[in-house]
């Protein structure tokens, strides 16, 4: 399956001017895909879920206001992070919001599901 | 709270199993773990009857093609649209040496070729190639075609039979369900977001059962999907309407539209905040959801508090209609206790970066919520088989499941197709 996977994920001023705060959690949290970003939320400690959440929370609204300008299938290279970035929300507020834990009670980790595709215009 | 202190159950809801022409004695486990019973159902359910494939939108344009594997039957099936926009079915085999010809799952391709000596073929079946022919003994190019499956469409859904001469066409075998859902619309039919589950181990009965109640929705998706499901006027979550459709059936599920996410869901507050959804579940646009709502068949007691209309296509497939748009579920057998499955969530192509945001909140709520049912699903399957109990019991919101295995008991039992879906 043939998916945009190709971004450095690390460099320095990674993000859009404005975002620099946030640039300590773009390696692990601006997954590629939408299994990706699932997968690193599903592994990672609630200690670490919840200081992406909190980090990046207050600044969701101005990061969304500031990808409105592209459109979403031809994207800057640092805006596509920033939005790889923010869409890991809903995945760590499934565990913040939803379950008060990483993953949901009596779900099995590992398991052998997967979102083959995200969705769309982008399909990750 | 006091048990005496419960309020009573509304009355208002409808039964549905005594009307439905359905019996209301305990159902034996042996289906759910039997391979003799497995055997019987590859042969007189999956072997019979037409087998849904997903719909034509899959294969976007002319010259695509899709692959799909029904393992029960150890069939690789090979669809294809061709220039004309015609649809079939092949065995995806080579005439030479019988090899695999595609290795790909979709694509586009007009011509096919095989990739241990070069034998070549049109999307037709026809084929049109064969290196060194003179060196074969009388070749006749014209019976090395494909191997054809029986395949139809109906209202963009493709079927295939893996009957030689299917006993009864594709409009026999949907009966009322093919009436009732003519018209039944498709909003982003052109594209999904998918979730699969390559094997879980837990028989196909079981894993599709689980998708056709609700009542246990308020018990295993307490945070997911609870407050979705059921509220203070129906807090078991019963059914608003169920309907059986000969070998199909349909039920329309209750919804909580007092639901809103608590003050304390920052993200799913924001996923929801700019977009008319018009269903917290739901990822589409309102305007486009009216026309689903607008469809005499689903939701067709038009309950205002509807959550979805759940559409079982007999053995395997089911179509989740919603306020929120539609969804396709699809169990395959792999093994006595394995099952594949996948399920493709139909939502549009996001127009800016917010919808984009809320889509990606409700894929992760899905995925979720599927993979509660995963984990539940095989403890189930273990309990099954550890001999504890022979029977299992079925109240009336769970009028699906007691249809479907009767409905698979009667094609097991009949000689022919037409005597499994006489009335």
């Amino acid at each position: 399956m043939q998916m945009q996977t190709s971004l450095p994920a690390s460099l320095p001023n990674s993000l859009p001017a404005g975002f620099e705060a946030l640039e300590p959690f773009v390696e692990y949290w601006a997954g590629a895909t939408n299994d990706i970003r699932w997968d690193r939320r599903a592994r990672a400690s609630m200690a670490e879920i919840r200081s992406f959440y909190e980090a990046a929370v207050p600044r969701a609204d101005e990061g969304l206001a500031y990808l409105e300008q592209f459109p979403l299938d031809a994207m800057p290279d640092d805006a596509t992070r920033l939005l790889r970035l923010l869409l890991s929300l809903p995945h760590a507020a499934m565990a913040v919001e939803f379950h008060g834990q990483p993953r949901a009670a009596a779900s099995p980790f590992p398991h052998g599901m997967h979102i083959g595709r995200g969705p769309w215009p982008q399909g990750w | 709270m006091s048990v005496v202190d419960l309020p009573k159950p509304n009355t208002e809801f409808p039964k549905l199993t005594v009307p439905n022409g359905l019996g209301t004695g305990p159902i034996p486990i042996a289906p759910y773990i039997s391979q003799a019973w497995y055997e019987q159902e590859r042969d007189r359910v999956f072997g019979r009857a037409w087998l849904c494939m997903g719909r034509v939108e899959q294969l976007p344009e002319a010259d695509s093609f899709i692959v799909k594997e029904i393992e029960i039957c150890g069939v690789i099936a090979l669809i294809t649209r061709d220039a004309k926009d015609q649809i079939r079915a092949f065995h995806n085999v080579c005439s030479h040496r019988a090899n695999l010809v595609v290795h790909e799952t979709s694509g586009k391709g007009s011509r096919f070729v095989c990739k241990y000596h070069n034998w070549a073929y049109r999307n037709t079946g026809d084929c049109i190639g064969v290196p060194d022919r003179a060196n074969f003994f009388d070749l006749d190019m014209k019976k090395c075609g494909l191997t054809p499956i029986a395949c139809e469409t109906w209202e963009g859904w493709i079927f295939i039979n893996l009957q030689k001469q299917p006993e009864v066409t594709l409009t026999e075998f949907l009966g009322n369900f093919g009436e009732v859902f003519r018209d039944a619309p498709a909003p982003a039919a052109t594209q999904a977001f998918t979730v699969d589950v390559t094997s879980m181990r837990a028989n196909w009965k079981v894993t599709i059962d689980a998708f056709c109640e609700s009542y246990h929705v308020p018990v295993l998706h307490p945070s997911t999907l609870g407050d979705t499901f059921a509220n203070d006027s129906n807090r078991y979550a019963r059914p608003l309407s169920g309907n059986v459709r000969g070998a199909h059936r349909t039920m329309t599920t209750f919804g909580n539209p007092n639901y809103v996410p608590p003050e304390s869901s920052l993200i799913e507050r924001l996923a929801y905040s700019n977009i008319d959804t018009g269903n917290t579940l739901g990822a589409n646009d309102a305007a486009d959801m009216q026309a689903l709502q607008n469809h005499p068949a689903i939701n067709p007691n038009k309950v205002p508090n509807w959550a979805t209309e759940i559409c079982w296509l007999f053995p395997n497939f089911l179509i989740f209609y919603s306020p929120g748009g539609f969804f396709t579920l699809e169990f395959w057998p792999l093994s006595v206790n394995t099952t594949r499955w996948v399920a493709r969530m139909h939502t549009p192509v996001a127009a800016d970066v917010r919808q984009r945001f809320q889509q990606e909140h409700y894929s992760c709520r899905m995925a979720e919520i599927f993979l509660e049912d995963v984990g539940n699903l095989e403890r189930q399957q273990k309990a099954m088989e550890s001999g504890g109990k022979t029977e299992i019991i079925l109240q009336d919101g769970e009028f699906l499941l007691r249809h479907s295995i009767e409905t698979i008991q009667k094609w097991v039992a009949s000689a022919t197709v037409r005597e499994a879906l006489a009335e």
